[in-house]
C-alpha cells in the first residue's frame, strides 16, 4: 500500500497538527498560570479607579477626616507635585458650639467621638427628660465616659 | 501589463468618475439621459462607419462617455419614496415596527445599536405603513434579538449629527450613503420582539462559529481568530486593536482576498489529495467561496474578493488564461452598480487600491529585486508588501492620517502566521462540527499560532515610530503619487519614464511636505472645536506654539472624541507637537479626550489644577506616561506662550489638593486669560457662581474681548455681576446639541445678550474659529461658512 504525494503531505500535516495540539494541551494543563500569563502578555490592566470624593454638607461641622470612625477614603492616586501653597489640611471646626437641646441626632453624631448609635441614645435621653440642663446631663448615657464628656464640653452648649 | 488585457479597466474608471460627478449631474437627470442617448448614437454611427482608426477611436470615446453618464445616473440620489419614514409627520416619541437588518451591536454594557428596516409606525393608535432604514441606539439592558427578527420599539427620531470641524468626518453623509436619513434613540425596555429569533442560515453559521471559537480558546485569542476568519473584531481588546494598526497589519482582521485565497487553496489541497478531478474541485471551491461570503457578510472587501475568486475559478474551468486586472475591474463595476455609495467607503477604497497595487506593481518590483540576487520567494513577498503599501498609502492618509512605517517588514512575518492561523481555524471549525474531542486537540495548537501572531504584531508595534500620522494629502499630491506609481512598470523600458517618475515623486513629496513648512500668516488662531457636549479649544500662536485647552469627552460608554475629532484635527493642521495641554478640571467631558492627545502627540507641558476625580483615570495614566512636564497652576501665575501672555485666575490655591471641594469640583476649574496684542480671551472651564465670585473678589483683570462661557452655558454660570465685569463682545458656548443638561439655558443666554455679547455656539455653528492679527478679529462659523469681522479697539483691555 502506498500513498500519493499529496496524500502524504496532507496526512503528515494532520499528524503534526494533532501532535502539537496534544503537546500544548498537556502543557496548558500542567502550567495553567504560565499559559494564562502567555495568553495575556499584551493585555494591560485598567488604571486603578479614583474613588469619588466624599460629598460635603453645605456647612461642614466636622471635617470628615477628623472623625476617627469614618476617615476619608484614601485617594488611590496621590495628587501630583503640588505647586499650591501647601497649607496643612486642618479640620474645619465650626466655632459655634452645638446646642444639645436643638440638635438632631445626625448633627450630634458629627461631634468628635460620637457615633450614630450614641447620638441616637443622647436624643432618646433628651426626649425622656425633656431637655438637658447642662452638658453634665450627658453623663450616665451608655457609651459616654468621663474622658469623652470632657472632650465634648467645649463643643456643646444647652439652650433654653 | 498591457491595456488590451484589461478592457474593463477604462470602463470601470469611467463609471466611477460618473459616480463622483453624480452630485453635479443630479440637477438635470433628463438632460443627462438625452446626452447619453446622443453619445450612444454617435458611437454607434462611428462604429458602423467601419474599421478606420479615427472611427474606432471616436466610438471608444463615445462608449466611455456613455459609461460615465451611466455612472452619474446610477450615483444620483434617488428621490425618497412617498412612504419613507423621513417624510412622515411624527410625534416626538413614536412607536416603530421593523425588521432588524443586522445583528445588534452591543458597544457598551447598556448601549446597543440596531439597524432597523422600518415597515410601519404608529400615529396614536393607527398603524401606518412606512419604509426606510433607521440607525437606533437603545439605552439599558436590551433583550436578546437577532438579525431578521421583526421588532417594535418606541423611539425619538432625529436627523443624524456629526461633529462639524474643518477636515472632519461627515457622519450624516456616511449614514446617507447607507440609506439612513434618521437616527433614533430609546429605552431598551420599550423593545418588543414581534417574531421569534429565526435568522437565515448564514447568520446561524456565523453565530455558531463565534460561539465555537469562544468555547475553545481564551478570550483575546478567540477575538483574534474571529477577526481573522469572520472579520468579527468587536471582542478584540483596544490595546491589541491599536497594536495591529501600528504594525500596519490591520488588513488581516478584515475578510478579504487573503481569506478567499486560503479557503480556495485549502479546498484544492484537500480535494486533490483525495484524487478528485480538477473541475469538480473548482466547482466545490466556488460553492465554498459563495457560502463563505454569505456567512461573513457584505463588506466591500469580501464581495470584491469573492467576485475575483469566482472569475479565476471560472477561467480555470474554461481553460482560459485569467487576467487579474480585468477581474478586478469587473468586480469594481459590479459592486459600484449594485452599491454606488461604496465608492466613498474606506473599506472599498483600501481593498481595491491594495489589490490593484499588488497586481500592477508586483511583477516589476519582483523582477527588479530578483535581478539584484534576491531569492525568488523573498522578492515576491517583499514586492507584494511594497506594492500594496504604496497603493493604499493615500487612502490611509485621507481617512485615518496613518502611515505605518514598519508595515512592509511586519507583513513579511505576520501574513504567513495569519495564513497558518486562518487555515487551521477553518479546519478546526470544520472538525468541531463533527467531533468536540478532536477540536479539543486542534485548538491548542492553533492557540500557539495565535499567540505567536500576537507576539509578532506586538513586537512590530513596539518599534519606535512604527506608525506616523500625517495630514490628509490634497488632490494634487494624490494625483502625482498615482502617476509615479503608474510609471513603475515602465521604468526599465524607456529613458523618459525615469525622469517623469522621479519628477512625479518629487512633486508628490513636495506637495505633502508643504503644509509643514508653509509660512504662517502672522495671525493668532483660536478654534473652538465642535466636540458635542464638552470643551476642546486649540490656541495657535503666530510663532507656531500650540495650546490645547481640554480635549472633549471620552469614557467607557461614549465615543472617544479625542481620538475621533481632536487628534485628526491636529494631524490635519498639521501638528505633531502640542506645546501645552491644559486640563481645566478632570470631568470626563473636558479631560477624557486628552488621553488620545497625550498618547499620540509630543506634549511639552500639561497644565492642571492638580485634582483628578473618578472617570479621569485613563487620562491621568496617559499624562504620567507622556513625559510631559506637569504643572499645577494657581491664580496669579503668568506664563508666556510665544508672544501671548497666559494669566491664571483660578483656582486660588487655598484648598488643599487632597481635600474635596466644598462648592464642587467645577469651581476649582483652571481659569486662564490669554492676552495677545489687542486681543484677550478668558477660558473659564466649568466655573460657576462661587468660582466667579472668587475670581471677581481677587480683583484679577477679567475684562476681555472673548469669553468662553462657563459650564456650557449653565444656569449657574455667567452671572450678571461676572458679565458686567468681563464685558465680553464675543461669547462662545461649547455645547452639544440636545444634551441632557439642556445647556445652554435660556437664563444664561439672556444674561449674555443683556451684556451685549455676540453669541456663538458650537451646537449650531459647528467649530467656531477666531483669527486675529491684533487689529481685526475674524470669526468663522464652520457649519455655515460665514465669516464676520470685528475691529479691535486698541483702548480695550483690563
Amino acid at each position: 500500500m502506498s500513498y500519493s504525494h499529496p496524500q502524504l503531505k496532507l496526512l503528515l500535516l494532520l499528524a503534526a497538527l494533532f501532535l502539537a495540539g496534544l503537546g500544548v494541551r498537556e502543557w496548558r494543563m500542567g502550567f495553567p498560570d504560565a499559559a494564562e500569563r502567555l495568553e495575556r502578555f499584551d493585555r494591560e490592566d485598567p488604571p486603578p479607579p479614583i474613588p469619588p470624593a466624599p460629598r460635603l454638607r453645605a456647612a461642614p461641622r466636622w471635617a470628615a477626616a477628623a472623625r476617627p470612625e469614618a476617615p476619608a477614603p484614601p485617594r488611590a492616586v496621590p495628587p501630583p507635585r503640588a505647586r499650591a501653597p501647601a497649607t496643612p489640611p486642618v479640620p474645619i471646626a465650626d466655632p459655634r458650639p452645638l446646642d444639645l437641646n436643638r440638635a438632631s441626632a445626625e448633627e450630634i453624631s458629627r461631634l468628635p467621638g460620637v457615633g450614630p448609635s450614641l447620638a441616637r441614645r443622647i436624643v432618646e435621653e433628651r426626649d425622656r427628660r425633656g431637655r438637658f440642663e447642662s452638658a453634665d446631663g450627658l453623663r450616665g448615657i451608655l457609651g459616654m465616659g468621663p474622658k469623652k464628656l470632657a472632650a465634648l464640653r467645649e463643643h456643646v452648649t444647652v439652650g433654653e | 501589463m498591457k491595456w488590451h488585457e484589461a478592457p474593463l479597466l477604462p470602463l470601470s474608471a469611467a463609471f466611477a468618475l460618473g459616480i463622483v460627478a453624480a452630485p453635479w449631474a443630479a440637477a438635470a437627470p433628463g438632460r443627462l439621459l438625452v446626452a447619453g442617448g446622443l453619445l450612444l448614437g454617435l458611437g454607434a454611427c462611428a462604429a458602423a462607419l467601419g474599421r478606420y482608426r479615427p472611427c474606432e477611436g471616436a466610438a471608444t470615446v463615445a462608449l466611455l462617455a456613455v459609461t460615465f453618464v451611466l455612472g452619474a445616473l446610477r450615483g444620483a440620489t434617488e428621490p425618497l419614496p412617498a412612504d419613507h419614514i423621513a417624510r412622515a409627520e411624527l410625534a416626538p416619541v413614536v412607536r416603530i415596527e421593523g425588521r432588524l437588518a443586522d445583528e445588534p451591536i452591543r458597544w457598551a454594557p447598556d448601549r446597543t445599536r440596531l439597524s432597523l428596516e422600518v415597515d410601519g409606525y404608529f400615529d396614536r393608535n393607527d398603524r401606518r405603513p412606512a419604509s426606510g432604514r433607521l440607525q437606533v441606539t437603545l439605552y439599558g439592558e436590551t433583550a436578546p434579538v437577532g438579525e431578521g427578527q421583526r421588532v417594535s420599539v418606541e423611539l425619538k427620531l432625529s436627523r443624524p449629527r456629526g461633529f462639524r470641524n474643518p477636515g472632519g468626518f461627515d457622519y450624516p453623509a456616511f449614514l446617507r450613503r447607507e440609506g439612513i436619513l434618521l437616527v433614533g434613540s430609546g429605552r431598551a425596555e420599550s423593545l418588543a420582539a414581534l417574531t421569534a429569533d429565526e435568522p437565515p442560515w448564514p447568520v446561524r453559521v456565523k453565530r455558531w462559529a463565534v460561539a465555537a471559537i469562544g468555547a475553545h480558546l481564551p478570550e483575546t485569542s478567540a477575538a483574534l481568530l474571529a477577526g481573522l476568519i469572520l472579520g468579527e473584531k468587536k471582542g478584540l481588546p483596544p490595546e491589541s486593536d491599536e497594536a495591529f494598526r501600528r504594525a500596519g497589519v490591520y488588513h488581516i482582521l478584515a475578510v478579504s482576498g487573503f481569506n478567499v485565497a486560503l479557503l480556495a487553496s485549502s479546498v484544492f489541497f484537500v480535494l486533490s489529495a483525495l484524487g478528485i478531478s480538477r473541475r469538480a474541485t473548482a466547482v466545490t471551491a466556488g460553492a465554498a467561496l459563495v457560502g463563505f461570503a454569505l456567512v461573513v457578510g457584505g463588506q466591500a472587501s469580501v464581495l470584491r474578493a469573492t467576485v475575483m475568486g469566482l472569475l479565476l475559478l471560472a477561467a480555470l474551468l474554461l481553460d482560459r488564461k485569467s487576467q487579474l486586472m480585468n477581474a478586478l475591474a469587473l468586480a469594481a463595476l459590479a459592486l459600484l452598480t449594485w452599491r454606488p455609495g461604496d465608492l466613498w467607503d474606506p473599506g472599498f477604497q483600501l481593498s481595491f487600491a491594495a489589490t490593484a497595487g499588488i497586481i500592477y506593481l508586483t511583477p516589476a518590483i519582483t523582477a527588479w529585486l530578483a535581478a539584484r540576487g534576491w531569492p525568488a520567494w523573498l522578492a515576491t513577498a517583499v514586492a507584494v508588501s511594497v506594492g500594496a503599501q504604496a497603493a493604499v498609502t493615500p487612502v490611509m492618509l485621507i481617512h485615518f492620517n496613518q502611515l505605518s512605517l514598519i508595515g512592509i517588514a511586519a507583513n513579511l512575518i505576520v501574513v504567513p502566521l495569519a495564513a497558518v492561523a486562518t487555515t487551521l481555524g477553518m479546519l478546526a471549525l470544520l472538525v468541531a462540527l463533527a467531533s468536540a474531542v478532536a477540536a479539543d486537540v486542534i485548538f491548542p495548537a492553533l492557540w500557539l499560532v495565535l499567540v505567536a501572531l500576537r507576539a509578532a504584531v506586538w513586537a512590530a508595534a513596539a518599534v519606535p515610530a512604527a506608525m506616523i500620522h500625517l495630514p490628509a494629502p490634497g488632490w494634487a499630491a494624490i494625483f502625482t503619487w498615482s502617476m509615479a506609481l503608474a510609471l513603475v512598470p515602465f521604468l526599465g523600458a524607456r529613458r523618459w519614464t525615469r525622469s517623469a517618475a522621479a519628477a512625479c515623486l518629487i512633486a508628490a513629496l513636495a506637495l505633502s511636505i508643504w503644509p509643514w513648512v508653509e509660512p504662517g500668516d502672522g495671525r493668532l488662531r483660536i478654534t473652538f472645536l465642535d466636540v458635542g457636549q464638552g470643551d476642546a479649544i486649540l490656541v495657535e500662536l503666530p510663532e507656531g506654539q500650540r495650546l490645547l485647552v481640554d480635549g472633549g469627552a471620552a469614557g467607557a460608554r461614549r465615543l472617544d472624541v479625542g481620538e475621533r475629532v481632536v487628534a485628526p484635527y491636529l494631524w490635519n493642521r498639521p501638528a505633531a507637537r502640542v506645546d501645552a495641554v491644559a486640563v481645566t478640571h478632570s470631568d470626563t467631558d473636558h479631560s477624557g479626550g486628552l488621553r488620545a492627545v497625550l498618547t499620540r502627540f509630543r506634549v511639552g507641558e500639561l497644565w492642571e489644577n492638580g485634582r483628578w476625580g473618578p472617570g479621569s483615570e485613563e487620562t491621568l495614566r496617559a499624562a504620567e506616561r507622556s513625559g510631559a512636564c506637569r504643572r499645577t497652576l494657581v491664580a496669579g501665575q503668568r506664563i508666556w506662550l510665544g508672544s501671548a501672555l497666559v494669566t491664571v485666575l483660578n483656582p486660588d490655591g487655598t484648598l488643599p489638593l487632597d481635600e474635596p471641594a466644598p462648592d464642587g469640583e467645577n469651581e476649582q476649574s483652571l481659569v486662564l486669560r490669554l492676552d495677545w496684542r489687542g486681543f484677550s480671551l478668558l477660558l473659564t472651564g466649568d466655573l460657576g457662581r462661587p468660582g466667579e465670585e472668587r475670581v471677581l473678589a481677587s480683583h484679577a483683570p477679567v475684562r476681555v474681548l472673548v469669553l468662553k462661557v462657563g459650564h456650557h452655558g449653565s444656569r449657574f454660570s455667567s452671572t450678571g455681576e461676572f458679565l458686567a465685569a468681563t464685558r465680553p463682545e464675543v461669547a462662545v458656548i461649547s455645547v452639544g446639541a440636545r444634551n441632557p443638561f439642556r445647556h445652554p439655558t435660556p437664563d444664561a443666554l439672556a444674561r449674555l445678550e443683556a451684556a451685549g455679547a455676540r453669541i456663538y455656539r458650537t451646537d449650531r455653528d459647528g467649530a467656531v474659529i477666531l483669527e486675529t492679527d491684533g487689529a481685526s478679529l475674524w470669526i468663522t462659523r464652520w457649519a455655515s461658512g460665514t465669516v464676520e469681522r470685528l475691529d479691535l479697539d486698541p483702548e480695550r483691555g483690563a
